[in-house]
């Protein structure tokens, strides 16, 4: 087929038999949305779309489909997961495996309706786990895998898949989509864990006072620390069944050997493999690290796969202003017992087209790094006006 | 089924039990007990950010014996749609009940009750209306009676507390139509069983608003929670009527009009009040008993008020609640 | 350092007690800290509140373990928690009570003092709010405070809050217990029962913040587990039902917010105490005056 991101997101929902969509319209998230209440109107799926008042709301009846037990998937965007802070945080502690689709968008003012990752980042502490991808095949794919992952009795966790706004959700692109009796094999029916059930009462989220939070803090911590195990597994296995890998917390490309590589997430990865390509034709190590999972991190996979890498630049579509961006604080911290040199890009900051050459001038000031040469810190790429 | 109609027809069989940490004399503790009775073990609770959360739901113990839920403060009418559609994907028939403030209804939580009541979601909405925000403290909120102390409305040297009267909300809960609406009181027993009792078994969406008196936030005695209660239909503070597929219908009219001073002279949140203020109350109480009850019988009490016989609402058709 | 520990019960002002306490102390040039214990309790639930006094700054923030002082606001408490739990040996104790030092048991024998701050905050305040009157006591056995800074602390607390009026019935409460406060040793012969608690490691919590109904380590937990709390304690005055009167209305029955009226099968109704916060909202709603309430918690 040859499908936008977003509606390859919505046969993802479609094909994981999703019960409940509590939806609420916002750009670029809108198509998906349309797109399930227009399955489950022509009777192709069997779920119950609930046009919300908010997106607070569709967070908040998402809680209650999810504790009432049954498989819940919903959409959002940038200020519309920004309403959602609040109820976001109530999901992984009670432990309650939402899928959601988050069409990356900026967030706040000096913002329009295009991509920035200042959405998605600013909830990277909420306890969702949170997968960038790459392209509408892998939209499609990592929210399949998402359903597996959240509900495997290791995890209980929610899972956040990011796909750029207007980049990946307003483009068409060919699209594999798998027939449901393979995704039947692939992902079961849903049974849930903790439910809200007359027959067995539990109570769940009640006041949770000092002497208890520490503990049930660390084993939600422990939880998605060990996500990171069963990320590698369904990704292996998803692959088995159909064809398609894509390397679980990370992937590489061309790191045999590389002496420097560009670490970036979405679709900048794209242009980075083109620009890697031409780097290696004039006969240059140059790398790249694809960062799919911001959470978990992979802290320990990083440091392996930078183990004899001279200098690493890590790109980020969001600010955490006067520090770079998050992703490259982050890396920066997990490398920090590594020689690897580090430092920051940003681009594409508002929507702002990520060219080639933009991707070009990252990886020069990372090969000058490898080199030893001084080079600043963080760099933003495509900014009018010399840096200060 | 024989329908509830008298205390004596309800279960003995508690769903919110013993051993819970509300203040002596609570008013919502006798109605979520007494509404638990009638709605039975089939039944799944949430409960927003209130003091019910508070007194009945610190882990690791709940005194509910149902299922329950708790998440946030304005998100009642949603979360309640959400475990209902669950719910019935599952093929279970349990009530969804919400039990929620009047902070959590009046204001923080109206655009979600809004929603819920808009879509006919097929939940029972309760407001516990004690008139304020008490879980934090004794706050002012919108169903806040006019001139009341608050810590945020407090008797100061320029405002003598509260100078708005209180929000209408059964008036915004009758546009959106519902199947059942109705308003109780802890002090009007049968008429409490039966309307609990029909909101139970009525499908769609289901609103309950009942006044319970708060013994630190209205600085009342412990033991005349549900005098003042009482005095409350008594005076007109609270009318006691219902919204039944489409038709409104008051379910008690007191015989005679009491002057406010008797409800309020109960209560050290209007000690403060002086006879201008009063007045005025006791002015827009005379406004809303005609249009409640009709203007054919003159009230004593508000003989004085030239104009309330005349006053009508805007929507003339529309029945006028508080 | 001089740590302090009140118990009282919530309403009766044990935060304010320990926030004057704090000022006195400072008033006498010392450096002081007050705190409440950060619960969520209501009106009548046992509380706690916390007081530091030192001659330097005060840069801890933890909870007191060991205070050298013990306040307690409300005598019944000492009968359901072991309030004394933690006292140093050398520590002391003021009481609210009307009984003497060497009648009273907290566990521990030590220098105790006991006055009745109840009935002197009736005399000059006509309401039981003994938080004032009780700190004229403590000024009695400890020398860290004069009578006059206690005072004037008082009066500033109370003063900018209530107005000059009240601040003065306050500090002349305070002043009559001063005056009334009986010194002695207490008795040490009630065992220190710690309360049951169920306090597992991070494994052992079950997974979702979700509990099932159960019994943890003797706890009940889970829908209904909060039965184990037995709200009886809170009751300063008892119901008593005269069954030859009672026409059997069910009244008591509907009213009663702890659901502790239950309903005999005649449709008589009987108390479980354990639960009876003791509001008289039952003998109010009697139409026959079957119920009255008797002073005092007991049976």
């Amino acid at each position: 087929m040859v499908i936008s991101g977003d509606h390859a997101v919505a046969h993802a929902a479609k094909l994981a038999r999703t019960e409940v969509v509590p939806s609420f319209p916002i750009t670029p998230q809108t198509l998906i949305v349309e797109q399930l209440a227009e399955f489950i109107n022509d009777g192709e799926l069997d779920a119950d779309f609930i046009p919300a008042d908010s997106e607070h709301s569709v967070m908040s009846m998402a809680i209650g489909a999810s504790a009432g037990g049954v498989r819940v998937f919903t959409a959002t965007a940038s200020q519309g997961l920004a309403l959602m802070h609040e109820m976001l945080y109530a999901v992984p502690q009670n432990r309650l495996p939402i899928v959601m689709a988050n069409v990356n968008r900026s967030l706040g003012a000096a913002s329009g309706i295009w991509v920035e990752y200042n959405d998605s980042m600013a909830e990277r502490d909420s306890g969702w786990l949170q997968v960038y991808v790459e392209d509408n095949q892998e939209a499609l794919d990592a929210t399949l895998m998402a359903f597996r992952m959240a509900e495997d009795r290791r995890v209980l966790l929610p899972v956040m898949v990011c796909l750029d706004g207007f980049i990946l959700s307003h483009t068409v692109e060919r699209v594999e989509v798998p027939e449901q009796q393979e995704v039947d094999l692939f992902l079961p029916p849903f049974v849930p864990f903790n439910m809200l059930d007359p027959y067995e009462p539990k109570l769940i989220n009640p006041i949770v006072g000092p002497e208890y939070a520490m503990e049930m803090r660390y084993q939600l911590d422990r939880a998605v620390d060990h996500s990171r195990e069963v990320i590698n597994e369904v990704d292996e296995e998803f692959s088995k069944l159909f064809g398609r890998r894509y390397g679980g917390l990370l992937d590489t490309y061309r790191m045999e050997d590389a002496e420097f590589a560009m670490l970036t997430l979405g679709t900048a990865t794209g242009l980075a493999r083109e620009v890697v390509d031409d780097l290696r034709e004039e006969g240059k190590r140059a790398g790249l690290i694809k960062l799919r999972f911001m959470r978990p991190f992979p802290f320990k996979e990083l440091c392996e796969v930078c183990d004899s890498l001279k200098a690493l630049g890590v790109f980020d579509r969001s600010a955490s202003f006067n520090g770079g961006g998050p992703v490259y604080t982050e890396v920066a911290a997990a490398l920090c017992n590594v020689p690897t040199v580090v430092t920051g890009h940003v681009a594409g900051i508002g929507g702002r087209d990520i060219t080639t050459e933009h991707m070009r001038g990252m990886y020069d000031a990372v090969e000058r790094a490898s080199r030893g040469e001084e080079v600043r810190s963080v760099t933003w790429h495509g900014l009018r006006g010399d840096m200060e | 089924m024989s329908e509830m109609q008298t205390i004596k027809d309800m279960p003995t069989n508690d769903m919110f039990i013993s051993g819970h940490g509300a203040c002596a004399g609570c008013g919502m503790a006798v109605a979520v007990k007494n509404i638990m009775r009638i709605l039975g073990a089939d039944t799944t609770v949430y409960v927003p950010a209130s003091c019910l959360v508070v007194i009945s739901a610190m882990y690791p113990t709940s005194n509910f014996r149902t299922p329950y839920l708790f998440t946030a403060f304005e998100n009642t009418g949603a979360v309640t749609t959400g475990i209902r559609a669950a719910q019935r994907r599952r093929g279970l028939s349990s009530t969804v009940v919400g039990l929620a403030g009047d902070g959590g209804t009046f204001d923080i939580g109206l655009q979600a009750l809004s929603g819920a009541a808009e879509r006919n979601e097929d939940i029972l909405y309760v407001c516990l209306d004690n008139e304020g925000y008490m879980n934090t403290g004794i706050q002012r909120s919108g169903a806040t009676p006019f001139g009341a102390w608050t810590t945020t409305t407090p008797v100061g040297t320029n405002v003598e507390g509260k100078r708005e009267f209180k929000k209408d909300l059964m008036a915004i809960i009758a546009a959106h139509d519902p199947p059942y609406a109705a308003s109780l009181s802890i002090a009007h027993f049968n008429d409490f069983v039966k309307k609990v009792e029909k909101a139970k078994n009525k499908k769609g969406f289901r609103f309950l608003h009942v006044m319970t008196p708060c013994v630190p936030g209205w600085r009342s005695d412990p033991s005349m929670t549900v005098e003042i209660a009482r005095l409350a239909v008594e005076t007109g503070m609270w009318t006691l009527y219902e919204l039944d597929e489409g038709s409104a219908r008051t379910t008690y009219k007191p015989q005679t009009m009491l002057p406010v001073t008797d409800y309020l002279k109960l209560q050290g949140r209007f000690r403060h009040m002086e006879n201008d203020d009063i007045a005025k109350l006791q002015e827009w109480l005379c406004a809303k008993w005609y249009m409640h009850y009709g203007n054919d019988i003159e009230q004593p009490v508000c003989a004085v008020f030239e104009k309330v016989k005349r006053v009508r609402h805007p929507h003339e058709e529309q029945l006028h609640f508080i | 350092m001089f740590e302090v520990r009140f118990h009282g019960r919530g309403g009766q002002g044990a935060v304010m007690a320990a926030q004057t306490l704090a000022e006195a102390a400072v008033i006498e040039g010392r450096h002081a800290q007050a705190f409440p214990y950060f619960g969520a309790e209501r009106r009548g639930a046992p509380v706690m509140a916390f007081a530091r006094i030192a001659d330097r700054k005060i840069s801890i923030k933890s909870q007191v373990y060991e205070p050298d002082l013990l306040v307690v606001l409300d005598e019944s408490l000492l009968d359901i928690e072991p309030v004394a739990r933690g006292l140093k040996p050398g520590g002391k104790a003021v009481i609210n009570t009307r009984k003497l030092p060497t009648e009273i048991d907290l566990g521990m024998e030590v220098e105790c003092a006991t006055v009745p701050a109840t009935s002197i905050a009736m005399e000059y305040l006509k309401a039981p709010i003994v938080n004032t009157a009780i700190l004229g006591a403590v000024a009695m056995v400890c020398d860290l405070f004069s009578m006059g800074s206690m005072q004037q602390a008082i009066e500033n607390r109370f003063g900018g809050k209530f107005g000059e009026a009240a601040a003065r019935a306050n500090a002349a409460a305070a002043a009559a217990a001063y005056s009334q406060t009986l010194r002695g040793r207490c008795k040490g012969n009630r065992p220190f029962v710690p309360r049951r608690v169920w306090l597992p490691d991070w494994r052992d919590i079950p997974i979702g913040n979700t509990l099932g109904e159960g019994v943890k380590d003797g706890v009940t937990v889970g829908p209904g587990g909060a039965k184990q709390n037995l709200t009886g304690s809170w009751r300063v005055q008892t119901p008593r039902y005269d069954k030859e009167k009672c026409v059997r209305c069910l009244r008591c029955w509907f009213s009663c917010p702890e659901g502790c009226i239950k309903r005999e099968e005649d449709e008589y109704v009987r108390w479980d105490l354990n639960y009876c916060k003791g509001c008289g909202i039952c003998a109010q709603v009697c139409p026959v005056k079957a119920i009255d309430m008797m002073k005092g918690g007991s049976r």
